[in-house]
C-alpha cells in the first residue's frame, strides 16, 4: 500500500498538524477572511450599502492622512520608536536571560523572574495612571522628591524632550519579563556538553557567554526581530494613548500613526478613512518584512523566516 | 545537537507566536466588526404598512432600545412595571441596552456599523444624530407614520420642533419636547469668595479675581478644574468667554468657525483669527501664570466634579442643569462648604436648545417600526408611563408632589443617570429640591432667549471631511495648549495656530460652510 502520498504525510504528522490547527484557524478567521474588508479603504462607507455595496471613491480616503501635513512626522515617530523598542528591549531581555541563566540560586532566579514578569500583566490604563501620579507637576512623586531636596520641580507633561526616554523605559520595563523568558528557554536548550568542553579547555565565564551562548541565540534573535519588524509601522496604541492621551504639547515627540488616526477620526467616525490608514501601515509593514527577510537570506539562508 | 537547535527554535517560535496572537487579539476588534457589518441592511421597514384605520397589534413583539448611560441598579424592577403597562396597551415588551458613559461614543457607531438587532436608539445633536442620519442608520419618519402611530405626540409637539429635527429636509428622529437653554455657567466656592472679601462673581473680571485669590491663598486647592484630555477641542471656559460673551455661535464644535448671532447674513469667520480671541488668550495666560489651574491640566485624569466635592478644586464650567444637580447633590450629602452658581455673561443673548438636544430614532433595519413608534408615543405623552420611565416607581424612587413636581424617594439613586431625557416632554416634573438660585437664573434666561434664522442650521461636512478631520487635530495640538497658557509666546502661538489651520484647509471648509449657510438663508425667505 502506498503511504507516501498527501494523506500519508498528514497521517504521519497528525499530532503536529493538530497542534497547528488552532493557529491556522485563528489567522484564517481573523486575518484572511476580514482581508476582503480592505475594499473599505477605497469606499465612501454608508450603512445601506454596507462593506461591498457602498460607492467607490478612489483614493479619497487616503488624502486626509497625506494632506494633514503630519504623515511624515507620525510615520517617522512610529518607526523610530519601534526601532528603539526592538533594540533596547532585545538587548535588555538577552542580558537578563543570560544573567538569570548564570546565576546559581534557584530561588533567586524564580523570584527575580516573577518580579520582572509582573508588569507584563498590568494594563496600559493602569500604567498610564501610575505614570500620571509619578510625573504630575503639582503632586507627582518625582516633583515631591525634587522639592524635598530643594531642587526645582520639572514640568514633564509639558516638555516633549523627556518623552522618548520615558516611553522607551516604560516599554522595556513592561516587556522585560516576558521577553527574557523566551531567551532563557532558548539558552536552556543549548547543549550543556559545549559548556563542559569549554570549561575543560579553560574558557572563563565571559568567553563562554560570548563564544557559546550568544552565537547559539542568533537564530532566536533573528526570528523575534523579524517578527517585530513586520509591525514596525504600527504604534502600540494602548501604550501611547494611555501614557500621553490628548496632550497636544507632546505630540511632536509622541504622536504615532495609530494615535493620530484615532484622534483625527474619532469624531467623524469614517470607517473608510480608518481602513485607509490601516492599509497604509500594512503595505509598509509588508514591504519592510520582505526586505528584512531578503537581507537575512543573503547573509545566511538558514536563518531567514521564509 | 541538530534536534536540540530545532527544538529550541520551535519553542521560541511558539512563544513568539503567542505574543503575536495576544497582540492581534487586541487589534482585531475592528476587523471583526467590519466582518459582521456586512450586507444585511435590508430595508424592509421603509415602506411600513400605513393602513389608516386601527393598527394591528395582535402579535406580541419585543422592542429593543439602545440608550446611553450606565444601566440603573433598579432597571429590572422599573422596566418590569413598564412591561406590564406596555403589554396591556400595545401588546409589546421593552428591553433596553445601556452604553456606559465611559465609552458610549465608541460603541454607539459600532452598533450601527454591525447592524445589531435593535429598534429604537437614543440620539441627539451631540450623539451622532446627523452622522447616523446621513449614513443611513436611522429610518426616515414620514408625517403619515407620525400621525398614525403617535397621535398624542403629533398633537403635543410644536411644528417648529419637527422642523428643527430635519436633516436635508428629512426627519429621522422623534425629538424631545422641552425648553432648555444651553448657556453655560460656572460653579464657585461661595465660602472662599466671602473669606477673601471678593465682589460677587458676575463677569469675566470678577471671576478672574476669584480664581487668582484662591490660587494665591489656598494651598492645596486647584482654583479651576478642567478635563481637556477627553478630546474636547476648546478651553472649558470658551463657551462662556468666547461664544456667550461675544454673542457668537460656533456652527460645529469640531471646527473653529462662528457667526454673530445678530448678523442676518450669517457671515462665518475663524474665531482664532479675531482680536477677541487675542485678548481672551491674554486673559487665560494671566490666569495660568497665576496658577489658577494646574500645569498639567491637559493630562488631568480626574473627574472634576468629584474633585470639587472633595474640596480639592474650587471651580469649573458646566451647563446650568448639571451645576444645579451638583448643588443638590452637595446639599444632600452635606459637604462642609458653600457652593454657588455664577453666570459670567448675564446680559448676553441666550440660545435655547433646539429640539434635537435629545430624542429617539428608529433603527433603519428595525422589524417593529409601528410598535416602536407607538412605544415612543407612550413614553413621551402617556402620563403614567412617562412618570414611571422618567422617575421610577412612586414611593420608591420618587414621591409625586402634586401633578408637576416630585421629590427624591428613598432609592432615587438606583434609577437615574441614563438618557431617559430622550422622551422629555411637557409632562416632565420638576424636582422640589432643585436649587432656587438655578431656577431663578433659568427664569431670567428664558426671557432673554434669542431666536435667529440660523438656529436650526446643521453643517453637512461630507464634502470636506478630510479638512474637518485635520482641523480638529490642529485644534487639539495647537489651540488647547495656547488657551491653557502653556505656550510662552502668545503672538507666535496664535500665528502658528492659524498657519496650521490654513494648511489643514480651513479656507475650503469656510467656503463650503458659507455656501451652505447662504443657501439655507435663501431657502427661508
Amino acid at each position: 500500500m502506498n503511504r507516501s502520498g498527501f494523506w500519508g504525510e498528514v497521517k504521519k504528522n497528525r499530532a503536529l498538524l493538530l497542534m497547528l490547527t488552532p493557529a491556522v484557524l485563528f489567522f484564517l478567521l481573523f486575518a484572511y477572511v476580514p482581508m476582503a474588508g480592505i475594499v473599505l479603504a477605497f469606499k465612501q462607507y454608508n450603512h445601506t450599502g454596507g462593506i461591498f455595496g457602498s460607492p467607490w471613491n478612489g483614493l479619497d480616503n487616503f488624502k486626509f492622512f497625506f494632506e494633514s501635513g503630519n504623515a511624515w512626522l507620525v510615520t517617522r515617530n512610529t518607526v523610530l520608536y519601534n526601532i528603539a523598542f526592538i533594540v533596547v528591549n532585545n538587548v535588555l531581555q538577552i542580558t537578563v536571560a543570560i544573567l538569570l541563566f548564570e546565576v546559581a540560586g534557584k530561588w533567586f532566579r524564580k523570584i527575580a523572574q516573577t518580579v520582572m514578569f509582573l508588569p507584563y500583566f498590568i494594563s496600559w490604563v493602569v500604567v498610564g495612571a501610575i505614570a500620571y501620579n509619578l510625573f504630575n507637576f503639582d503632586v507627582g512623586t518625582i516633583n515631591s522628591i525634587l522639592t524635598t531636596f530643594g531642587m526645582e520641580p520639572i514640568d514633564i507633561y509639558n516638555t516633549p524632550g523627556y518623552w522618548p526616554v520615558i516611553l522607551v523605559l516604560v516599554a522595556a520595563w513592561k516587556s522585560l519579563g516576558y521577553g527574557s523568558v523566551m531567551y532563557l528557554a532558548a539558552i536552556t536548550s543549548i547543549d550543556t556538553e559545549m559548556y563542559e568542553a569549554a570549561e575543560i579547555d579553560g574558557a572563563n565565564i565571559f568567553q563562554r557567554i560570548w563564544k557559546i551562548t550568544i552565537p547559539n541565540l542568533i537564530p532566536t534573535i533573528i526570528i523575534l526581530v523579524l517578527l517585530a519588524i513586520g509591525n514596525i509601522f504600527r504604534g502600540d496604541f494602548g501604550m501611547f494613548y494611555n501614557m500621553v492621551g490628548n496632550n497636544g504639547l507632546l505630540f511632536s515627540a509622541t504622536d504615532v500613526i495609530d494615535t493620530f488616526v484615532f484622534r483625527t477620526l474619532i469624531s467623524s467616525n469614517d470607517i473608510g478613512m480608518s481602513a485607509a490608514a490601516g492599509f497604509y501601515q500594512s503595505i509598509l509593514g509588508f514591504a519592510t518584512i520582505l526586505i528584512a527577510n531578503y537581507a537575512v537570506r543573503k547573509y545566511d539562508k538558514d536563518h531567514a523566516l521564509f | 545537537m541538530k534536534t536540540k537547535k530545532s527544538a529550541a527554535l520551535a519553542l521560541t517560535t511558539v512563544l513568539a507566536m503567542s505574543t503575536f496572537l495576544a497582540a492581534c487579539g487586541g487589534n482585531n476588534n475592528a476587523a471583526e466588526q467590519n466582518n459582521t457589518s456586512s450586507e444585511t441592511t435590508t430595508n424592509q421597514a421603509a415602506e411600513g404598512t400605513t393602513n389608516a384605520g386601527g393598527v394591528d397589534t395582535s402579535k406580541e413583539v419585543k422592542i429593543k432600545m439602545l440608550l446611553v448611560g450606565g444601566k440603573p441598579a433598579d432597571y429590572d424592577q422599573v422596566f418590569g412595571e413598564l412591561n406590564k403597562l406596555v403589554k396591556a396597551k400595545i401588546n409589546a415588551t421593552v428591553e433596553a441596552e445601556f452604553l456606559d458613559w465611559a465609552d458610549w461614543n465608541q460603541k454607539y457607531p459600532l452598533k450601527f456599523a454591525a447592524n445589531e438587532d435593535f429598534d429604537i436608539a437614543y440620539t441627539a445633536n451631540w450623539a451622532f444624530y446627523n452622522d447616523q442620519a446621513l449614513k443611513g442608520g436611522f429610518l426616515e419618519l414620514t408625517d403619515d407614520m407620525l400621525k398614525t402611530y403617535m397621535p398624542k405626540t403629533w398633537e403635543a409637539m410644536p411644528t417648529v420642533s419637527w422642523g428643527q429635527a430635519k436633516v436635508n429636509g428629512k426627519l429621522f428622529m422623534v425629538p424631545n419636547n422641552n425648553i432648555e437653554v444651553t448657556d453655560k455657567t460656572v460653579l464657585i466656592r461661595e465660602d472662599l469668595r466671602k473669606k477673601y472679601n471678593l465682589e460677587p462673581v458676575t463677569s469675566p473680571e470678577t471671576y478672574a479675581a476669584y480664581l487668582k485669590a484662591v490660587a494665591a491663598n489656598e494651598k492645596g486647592i486647584n482654583a479651576f478644574g478642567a478635563k481637556p484630555a477627553d478630546g474636547w477641542k476648546w478651553h472649558e471656559l470658551d463657551q462662556i468667554l468666547l461664544e456667550q460673551q461675544n454673542d457668537w455661535n460656533l456652527v460645529d464644535y469640531n471646527i473653529p468657525l462662528a457667526y454673530k448671532l445678530d448678523d442676518a447674513t450669517g457671515k462665518v469667520f475663524n474665531v482664532y483669527d479675531t482680536p477677541e480671541f487675542t485678548s481672551l488668550i491674554t486673559y487665560y495666560k494671566d490666569l495660568s501664570d497665576s496658577s489658577a489651574w494646574s500645569r498639567n491640566v491637559v493630562s488631568n485624569k480626574n473627574d472634576v466634579w468629584q474633585d470639587i466635592k472633595a474640596g480639592k478644586t474650587a471651580s469649573y464650567a458646566q451647563n446650568l442643569g448639571t451645576v444645579a444637580a451638583n448643588l443638590t447633590e452637595a446639599r444632600r450629602d452635606g459637604v462642609s462648604f458653600e457652593l454657588a452658581i455664577a453666570d459670567l455673561t448675564p446680559d448676553k443673548k441666550k440660545i435655547s436648545a433646539i429640539s434635537t438636544q435629545n430624542g429617539l430614532a428608529i433603527h433603519a433595519s428595525s422589524k417593529n417600526v409601528e410598535r416602536s413608534l407607538m412605544l415612543i408615543d407612550l413614553l413621551q405623552n402617556d402620563k403614567e408611563i412617562h412618570d414611571l420611565t422618567m422617575y421610577g416607581i412612586a414611593g420608591t424612587h420618587y414621591n409625586a408632589e402634586g401633578d408637576d413636581k416630585f421629590s427624591a424617594g428613598p432609592s432615587a439613586a438606583n434609577y437615574t443617570g441614563f438618557s431617559n431625557w430622550g422622551w422629555n416632554s411637557t409632562l416632565n416634573r420638576t424636582d422640589v429640591s432643585y436649587p432656587a438660585e438655578a431656577q431663578s437664573i433659568f427664569d431670567a434666561w428664558v426671557g432673554k432667549v434669542y431666536h435667529f434664522p440660523l438656529e436650526t442650521f446643521v453643517f453637512d461636512d461630507s464634502k470636506v471631511k478630510n479638512e474637518v478631520a485635520n482641523i480638529g487635530n490642529v485644534m487639539l495640538r495647537y489651540a488647547i495648549p495656547l488657551e491653557y497658557g502653556l505656550v510662552k509666546d502668545l503672538a507666535k502661538g496664535q500665528a502658528d495656530l492659524n498657519a496650521q489651520l490654513k494648511s489643514a484647509g480651513i479656507e475650503k471648509v469656510q467656503t463650503e460652510l458659507q455656501s451652505q449657510i447662504d443657501a439655507f438663508l435663501a431657502a427661508q425667505k
